[in-house]
């Protein structure tokens, strides 16, 4: 038997033989008509499927857009209310918990900056 | 005759075009064309047993659902065999089967003996336990490149790897599976 080589292009007989005399299963008409049948009963995928599919990744997007649209549209802060700065928003809560408490999700999400 | 039976000269093409358009028995044929090939590529990842069937089945009923997407430029065959060959793979992370390794071989040695069908029988199971000892990705590239004479690029479109990659799974695939044969030797029948 000659040594394999990276490149063979023809398929090698006596391993095909093996492999299919391998890996052939039982009753293969069976098979074949097991498939067929349940194909039968299997309905096509319509757009509609395929866009409920990405339905609950797209809310997730549109809900994540939403806040970062909101962080970049708040009012702009007070220059002299060094307190209300973007990277003072943990302090922040400290300090005044009534406000920090009207934008806790805001406030989570940075912190994790 | 069934329906699907009077198509045996249409291409792949032609048939995946017409289960487009929601002609079922189309895809009938194919399924018919590649069914069995199908259920060795899954038998090569998930061994011999129900798994592998259940997933050449899912493989092609994800075909079938999504025919629509199936781009008629493009040969039919890897596009197919790449879906049932992920469905057997997903199949073994989901149950995380484990590969079924047949017998030890100190066992077959002790049951060498004289006569041929038992030594065909022991040289059998070690070509299976030889197959079995590949890595899934080398399996599934051997038995499509030598058992179903699948050309490298499309072996590369089914398992999404270049095809230098194929190359050296077919090579590394090819000879193991060759020196667990070549202890195999021929005896004429007495």
């Amino acid at each position: 038997m000659r040594e394999p080589s990276l490149f063979d292009q023809e398929p090698d007989r006596v391993v095909g033989d093996r492999l299919r005399q391998a890996l052939d299963g039982p009753d293969p008409e069976a098979f074949v008509a097991r498939v067929r049948s349940a194909i039968g009963q299997t309905g096509r995928e319509t757009s509609w499927d395929v866009l409920a599919r990405w339905a609950p990744a797209g809310l997730v997007a549109a809900g994540v857009a939403a806040v970062l649209v909101g962080m970049l549209l708040r009012p702009a802060a007070d220059p002299q209310d060094n307190g209300s700065m973007l990277a003072s928003a943990p302090v922040q809560m400290e300090v005044t918990p009534q406000q920090a408490e009207s934008d806790v999700l805001t406030t989570t999400l940075l912190e994790g900056r | 005759m069934e329906p699907s039976l009077r198509t045996p000269d249409q291409t792949d093409t032609e048939l995946a075009t017409a289960a487009v358009r929601g002609d079922g028995d189309a895809f009938g044929t194919l399924v018919e064309r590649y069914g069995l090939a199908a259920r060795r590529v899954a038998r090569a990842v998930l061994g011999p047993g129900d798994d592998a069937d259940d997933a050449a089945q899912d493989g092609f009923i994800a075909a079938w659902r999504a025919i629509e997407r199936f781009d008629a430029t493009r040969p039919f065959r890897p596009w197919l065999m790449r879906i049932v060959t992920n469905a057997a793979l997903d199949l073994v992370r989901r149950r995380k089967v484990r590969r079924a390794v047949a017998i030890s071989e100190t066992v077959e040695l002790r049951q060498i003996s004289a006569d041929r069908r038992a030594e065909d029988a022991i040289f059998r199971e070690r070509f299976a336990v030889a197959l079995n000892a590949l890595p899934e990705r080398q399996r599934v590239a051997v038995v499509l490149f030598d058992a179903e004479g699948y050309g490298h690029a499309e072996i590369a479109e089914v398992l999404g790897v270049p095809e230098g990659t194929v190359r050296s799974y077919v090579f590394h695939a090819r000879r193991a599976l060759r020196q667990a044969l070549g202890v195999y030797r021929e005896e004429p029948d007495a």
